[in-house]
């Protein structure tokens, strides 16, 4: 799974988080108060204007911090019932007719059938109901304000306050409900759509050794199932009657033996590990050189996208993760399972269809011990799941080296070479925890590219072991709960924005500031200063003269005045991308599709960022319903 | 102790302006006004005039452009001063998906009601008004005289001390005209203030105390209907039983003594009263009152 950006820790991000929140609040409230100190001098004076802004600070803390819950529930509760008047249901029919279409369209056959129901019905879902609270947030008290209903509302002892968040959090319940029930029906029609099974008769299993079976020994038994969504599996009966199926499309089936010889009937089962939510363990990924020295990357082979850096086959050069913090109690069973997604780079065709060899080596940082695992073949496109044993005895290769880290004042060899200990290289069986592992559960998986000439990409995301996995139900509501804080952003911009605009303008609006925040990221590196092709007025200059965004334009006046155009657009972009919600960075699709477990930082992180959104916008909404005159 | 001015506007003023802060029209010019306790006060005048405009400014919907409103002592822009209001907007501005119950409810909540209160409250007022048997149907699906009823029990439903109803009897029956008219004097009896600005004369003049007439945004009159409507210089005395010969002496008497008789005759009853009385007496006795051939008669 393709994760640009690291998941950060949600105690080490929470502070630095809440002090950019703070400065940008902080900020805008600043902005706002000098307004509003001008305008109200200009027309009162500077006393009376001075006092009457100080009134209205108060009385904003006074009507915020005294809101009363009945009110809002009952504000809360009409926006349920004007959204059911409006027949929000059909969405729910809208979403089953989609559903039912999408049973003729998605194709079960697919290598990853998971991932793409998943990420279909998730992102059906997040469009639907992101629509429908769109749609419910901006016309809402434009409507009330058109047919006077907001008149009787304000002539009670209502604050405005109670107005915006009882809109919200109708509209919120009413996307809440909708979300459940989709999210139980999306369930039951992946379940539905991924479950499948397989015959095995004793006729398709024959001795996997035939001398063997001559002889009358009791032989292991192989063959394939039926072809059943498009792929049959390959099934091993052993000796003793424990019978299991090879992964294929990215799960198993388990087979139940009843009898014996010729007359044994085998019962393939449901399939299992289709739907998945790993919980990895990542590492911090560091690169070799091809003489061996510590960097921070890999080599740039070209690729635009730099999420991935390259190492350069038949040389020292490895993509090295280090891990900490591994306890033995962790992986139960006898083999550490391991999985990873490397890209593969070929300056040379070679035999197209093999695939090109790697090794994945174990490294103790404290002892410098190194002793391969394994040599692979790498899959592009595919997780491949290798498993480190934790009693090593079939050991091809071992060596004790020092980390080399090249720093200013020369080469720092981790640990020194002269405490290195080579004899710890002549063992002929390794311990996983004992040998390679430190006692603080320390270690470092190196992945090498055997094949000169070739070169594999790694990225952080792309290797981690994986301890165990979690509920695939949990993780595909905590998937939906990333979409309903989606909603919740939605709704309190629709709601903001309604409370000044009509509810056509408030629409453009919001969908505007949730195009503009999708990307943001752009927008950021727009306000910092474009690596190529210079900010939007160059941009648009190179895009007319069609010229190249790496070459230097020539010097002249034009230039000039589109490079200081874009210098004075700068700040501006950059205070625009501090305010604009980081919509990409909400979607969860991405984890439940590629069977990750969503981390418990990643939500943290996001329901605070929701938060961070709501709580200005509702202040803003607020302010904005109070200072305008309702009636007219 | 409790003021009893309840409404004080100082100098309101409100300009009505455009997009760009040019002055489209000056709705209201420098009213003062007062109003007091237990008092039930019309305003009137021409479409227009400001009537609408104060009652606005009177509940905060619109923000004075000079002068002051206060309501209770409080400015008008206060929250705290609608616990003790009620309106009645002149077209029931409710919400028409809710029926007559779950509308009550919805703004018994607004006044933090507990459930109890409210549930008591709304049978209370749907009683009232007379929708007993229409209070579970959509507002929707009402009448503009069942609207203004709900309309008036919404209003009522925390049981207001300052009353302000814009245009009480648009939109009803003579029927329901009488009682809301008899339902205004009754709040008033009950201590309440009310406020309300009509187009209909005669029902100001049936129960407000004191009127103020508005015309372009200014305040024309001010006082008590009984001595505005006064006239001084006319005599009127009413008598039953009198004989012909008894009318005659009576305007020699009168002329004697240098007055001028403006007319003698039998005064009419309004049309309302003869309404009322009519569907009154149908009630007490139904079948068919009046004959083709009398009818015929008559016309």
């Amino acid at each position: 799974m393709v994760l640009e950006k690291e998941i950060p820790a949600f105690l080490s991000w929470i502070l630095p988080a809440a002090l950019g929140w703070l400065i940008v609040v902080g900020a805008l409230v600043a902005a706002a108060l000098v307004l509003a100190v001008v305008f109200a001098t200009i027309r009162r004076g500077p006393v009376r204007g001075i006092t009457s802004v100080f009134n209205a600070v108060v009385a904003t803390f006074v009507d915020v911090f005294s809101m009363s819950p009945r009110r809002i529930m009952a504000l809360a509760w009409l926006a349920v019932k004007e959204s059911i008047r409006k027949k929000v249901v059909v969405a729910v029919a809208v979403f089953i007719v989609v559903l039912m279409l999408a049973g003729w369209f998605l194709d079960p056959n697919s290598t990853n059938p998971g991932r793409l129901y998943l990420s279909f019905v998730m992102t059906t879902t997040s469009y639907l109901v992101l629509l429908l609270a769109l749609f419910l947030s901006v016309f809402s008290l434009p409507g009330d304000m058109k047919s006077k209903t907001l008149h009787t509302v304000v002539t009670k002892p209502v604050r405005h306050s109670e107005i915006i968040l009882g809109r919200i959090i109708g509209f919120t319940l009413v996307c809440t409900a909708l979300l459940v029930v989709m999210g139980a029906l999306s369930f039951g029609f992946v379940i539905k759509g991924l479950d499948h099974g397989h015959t095995l008769a004793s006729a398709d299993l024959h001795p996997a050794s035939g001398e063997a079976a001559e002889g009358g020994e009791n032989v292991p038994l192989v063959g394939m199932t039926s072809n059943e969504h498009g792929h049959r599996h390959e099934v091993y009966v052993d000796p003793s009657g424990a019978t299991r199926t090879r992964l294929e499309n990215g799960h198993t089936h388990t087979v139940t033996v009843e009898g014996s010889g010729d007359t044994a009937t085998y019962r393939v089962g449901p399939p299992e590990g289709v739907l998945v939510a790993r919980v990895p363990i990542r590492g911090t990924l560091r690169f070799r050189d091809p003489k061996g020295f510590d960097k921070d990357e890999g080599i740039n082979v070209g690729d635009e996208w730099f999420y991935r850096s390259y190492i350069q086959g038949g040389t020292d050069a490895a993509a090295i993760w280090s891990f900490s913090g591994l306890k033995e109690s962790d992986f139960p069973g006898e083999r550490v399972p391991l999985e990873m997604t490397l890209g593969v780079f070929r300056t040379h065709k070679g035999e197209i269809t093999r695939e090109i060899q790697g090794s994945l080596s174990l490294r103790n940082p404290d002892t410098g011990l190194m002793v391969e695992i394994e040599i692979f073949e790498s899959k592009e496109f595919i997780t491949q799941k290798l498993w480190i044993p934790k009693h090593i005895n079939e050991v091809s290769y071992s060596q004790v080296i020092s980390r080399r880290v090249p720093r200013e004042n020369g080469m720092e060899f981790i640990p020194p070479e002269d405490q290195l200990d080579k004899t710890l290289a002549k063992k002929s069986e390794y311990d996983l925890f004992q040998d390679l592992i430190t006692p603080d559960g320390c270690v470092e998986v190196w992945i090498q590219c055997i094949e000169p000439g070739q070169h594999f990409g790694a990225a952080q995301p792309d290797l981690y072991l994986r301890a165990g996995d979690a509920s695939v139900p949990l993780n595909f509501v905590k998937g939906f709960y990333g979409i309903w804080l989606q909603v919740v952003i939605v709704t309190s911009f629709g709601v903001m924005f309604s409370t000044f605009l009509s509810g056509a303008v408030a629409m453009v609006g919001t969908i505007g500031v949730l195009i503009a925040g999708f990307y943001a990221e752009q927008l950021v590196e727009l306000g910092v200063g474009p690596k190529y092709g210079g900010g939007p007025f160059e941009s648009f200059r190179r895009l007319v003269a069609q010229d190249n965004v790496m070459t230097e334009l020539a010097p002249g006046l034009g230039t000039d005045l589109v490079k200081m155009a874009d210098k004075i657009l700068q700040p501006g972009l950059q205070g625009m991308s501090m305010i604009l919600p980081p919509f990409k960075d909400f979607g969860c699709a991405a984890f439940v599709a590629n069977g990750f477990d969503i981390p418990g930082d990643f939500i943290l992180t996001r329901t605070v960022m929701a938060l961070g959104f709501f709580v200005p916008l509702f202040i803003i909404g607020y302010l904005f319903l109070r200072n305008r005159e309702v009636a007219r | 102790m409790q003021s009893d001015v309840i409404i004080e506007t100082r100098n309101l003023t409100k300009v009505y302006r455009d997009f760009w802060g040019r002055q489209k029209v000056q709705a209201l010019k420098a009213l003062d006004l007062e109003i007091h306790r237990g008092e039930i006060f019309g305003l009137l005048g021409p479409n227009g005039s400001g009537k609408t405009t104060t009652m606005k400014l009177l509940l905060g919907l619109l923000f004075p452009t000079s002068g002051k409103a206060l309501l209770f002592g409080k400015d008008a822009s206060d929250v705290a001063k609608n616990e003790r209001i009620g309106y009645l907007p002149e077209e029931s501005y409710l919400y028409r998906f809710l029926n007559a119950e779950e509308t009550l409810d919805f703004y018994g909540r607004l006044f933090n009601m507990s459930p109890k209160v409210r549930r008591q409250r709304v049978a209370q007022l749907i009683n009232l008004v007379g929708l007993d048997m229409a209070k579970r149907r959509q507002l929707k699906e009402y009448s503009k005289g069942m609207t203004r009823r709900i309309g008036l029990a919404q209003a009522l439903i925390n049981d207001p001390e300052l009353i302000l109803l814009d245009e009480p009897t648009s939109g009803l029956d003579p029927i329901g005209t009488r009682n809301m008219k008899d339902l205004i004097l009754d709040l008033r009896n009950q201590g309440k203030t009310i406020v309300m600005c009509s187009h209909l004369l005669a029902d100001v003049q049936d129960v407000c105390d004191r009127i103020g007439i508005l015309y372009q945004g200014e305040l024309q009159e001010l006082g008590r209907v009984d001595s505005l409507l006064e006239m001084q210089d006319v005599t009127e005395i009413r008598t039953t039983g009198l004989t012909k010969e008894a009318e005659s002496e009576i305007q020699a008497i009168v002329e004697k003594h240098q007055g001028r008789v403006l007319g003698v005759g039998h005064p009419t009853s309004t049309l309302e009263d003869l309404f009322l009385n009519i569907i009154a007496e149908s009630e007490a006795h139904p079948g068919r009152r009046v004959r083709a051939g009398e009818a015929a008669d008559g016309s």
